[in-house]
């Protein structure tokens, strides 16, 4: 969940991090201003400066007008709800820091450049050495000395090397604290009166973190909050519900379509495979999903009750790629048991069963007990497609 | 007999069970809960049945073999 930029300095703030004064504007409220402000729209996507989301004023009628434009334009898909309004002072000096996962190291990575303001990916393709990198460990997290190290590598010195080391080690804490996948201040500026100000922050959080902290699942529940972004259905909303049951895998991550094929698919990359080959035998799906690490009996169940509650659909297709983390059986269980408790036939309702790995013959004694036809390792997952799809007409 | 699981029933056999003070093997091993205690017994938690792994940990772990477990989708 990307956070706007009103919401991320809010956190920033919490941990101490300065920031320029400012405040949320709505239409049509009335504007006091003693000096130059800029008018920032609150879209949760980048780029927004060169795509006119950020204006400058110096008089409140002119920055009534832009805060009215800003709220009817839309920027890169989206149009604001609100404008930020923040103080324009001098900038003596940009620097660049952030902290993301790098997948490849399987690390978070501590990110600094004397260089801010710039679009930092284009700048180490550019002139990698004036872009600094360090990974940590969870466990060991970003100490003050590593921070300063990593900033006085990058050329600082002096007073100005205390206060970005410990801005720098103070957004790994917020990176940590708050199970953020980024956390970008770009720039944080060295403004003409000595201070050192978060100008600009983008904040991410693990969507699936987001209940872990309540002041991020209020903001994620304000449908007030952005217009213009793809919100969840009613449906997966039920779904994400059902995966949060237990922390025992994944079985509730959907996207809703309006088929009349329902998915349980998943495994390593298989669901979009599995998804696009029931669409390209002319099925249509009823939903996306992901199912896979072992999720428990009691998701996999209420996923399928979920699933054919909805409206004309009567069909389940179950498909996974040979799974050895997954257990045959337990899938098959839930599937059984979603089926019955909605009241009908699993003989008549699973359109195919395409799940070989581990306790696979368990999970053919339970389908067969129940009349379900069950296809092994030797049928592909195009092949189980096509029969879905073929059982479904 | 309707189970509360559709798959899998388990039993204690209270008159040979040591009881929870001597041995409560069952409740300290299951890893889905499907043992509790109740006073000095262990109980079978319905609910939990559907859960049930086939580890056997618990069958191991009774040296008075008082567990039953069965499969309903075995005939
Ligand atoms: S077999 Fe394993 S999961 Fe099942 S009741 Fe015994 S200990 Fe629990
Ligand atoms: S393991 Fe067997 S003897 Fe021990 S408490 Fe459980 S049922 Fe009783």
């Amino acid at each position: 969940m990307r956070l706007l930029e009103h919401e991320s300095k809010r956190i920033l703030e919490k941990y101490r991090i300065a920031l320029p004064v400012g405040r949320l504007v709505g239409q049509g409220e009335p504007l006091t201003i003693d000096g130059p402000v800029m008018l920032k729209a609150q879209i949760p996507i980048g780029g927004r400066g060169k795509a006119g989301g950020i204006l400058a004023a110096t008089q409140a009628e002119e920055a009534r007008q832009k805060v009215s434009h800003l709220l009817k334009s839309n920027i890169r898909g989206y149009i604001p709800k609100a404008v930020y309004m923040e103080e324009k002072k001098a900038v003596k000096q940009e620097f660049f820091m952030g902290i993301t996962y790098d997948t490849v190291a399987k690390a978070p990575v501590a990110i600094f450049s004397a260089e801010g303001g710039v679009d930092i990916e284009e700048l180490a393709q550019r002139k990698p050495a004036l872009v600094r990198k360090e990974h940590f460990t969870v466990h060991s997290r970003l100490p003050l000395h590593r921070a300063r190290e990593i900033v006085a590598e990058a050329g600082v010195s002096g007073k100005l090397l205390l206060g970005l080391s410990v801005a720098l080690a103070t957004i790994a804490e917020v990176f940590l604290d708050y199970d953020a996948t980024v956390v970008e201040v770009n720039p944080l500026a060295l403004m003409d009166d000595g201070r050192l100000v978060a100008l600009d922050c983008h904040l991410e959080i693990d969507d699936d973190a987001v209940p872990r902290h309540a002041d991020i699942a209020a903001m994620e529940k304000d449908t007030g909050r952005v217009e213009g972004e793809r919100r969840m259905s009613d449906f997966e909303r039920l779904a994400f519900n059902i995966d949060n049951l237990d922390h025992r895998g994944v079985a509730g991550r959907v996207i809703e379509f309006d088929g009349n094929l329902g998915l349980i698919i998943g495994g390593g990359g298989a669901s979009l495979t599995a998804f696009d080959a029931i669409r390209a035998h002319g099925g249509r799906p009823a939903n996306y999903c992901e199912v896979g690490g072992n999720p428990s009996v009691l998701k996999v169940k209420e996923l399928t009750r979920l699933i054919l509650s909805k409206p004309g659909v009567d069909k389940i297709a179950v498909i996974m790629n040979v799974v050895s983390n997954t257990r045959v059986d337990m899938m098959a269980r839930g599937i059984v048991k979603g089926i019955l408790e909605s009241g009908k036939n699993p003989a008549q309702t699973v359109a195919v069963f395409r799940v070989p790995g581990a306790w696979e013959e368990e999970g053919h004694k339970i389908l067969s007990k129940y009349g379900v036809p069950i296809q092994d390792r030797t049928v592909s997952i195009d092949e189980a497609a096509r029969i879905a799809v073929t059982n479904t007409h | 007999m309707s189970s509360p699981s559709e798959f899998i029933v388990v039993e204690v056999d209270m008159a040979a069970c040591a009881g929870l003070a001597r041995c409560g093997g069952c409740v300290r091993v299951c890893p889905v809960s499907i043992f509790q205690k109740s006073g000095d017994k262990p109980a079978v938690v319905e609910k939990n049945l559907d859960e049930c792994i086939l580890c056997e940990r618990c069958l191991q772990s009774c040296g008075p073999e008082a567990i039953t477990i069965r499969k309903l989708y075995e005939a």
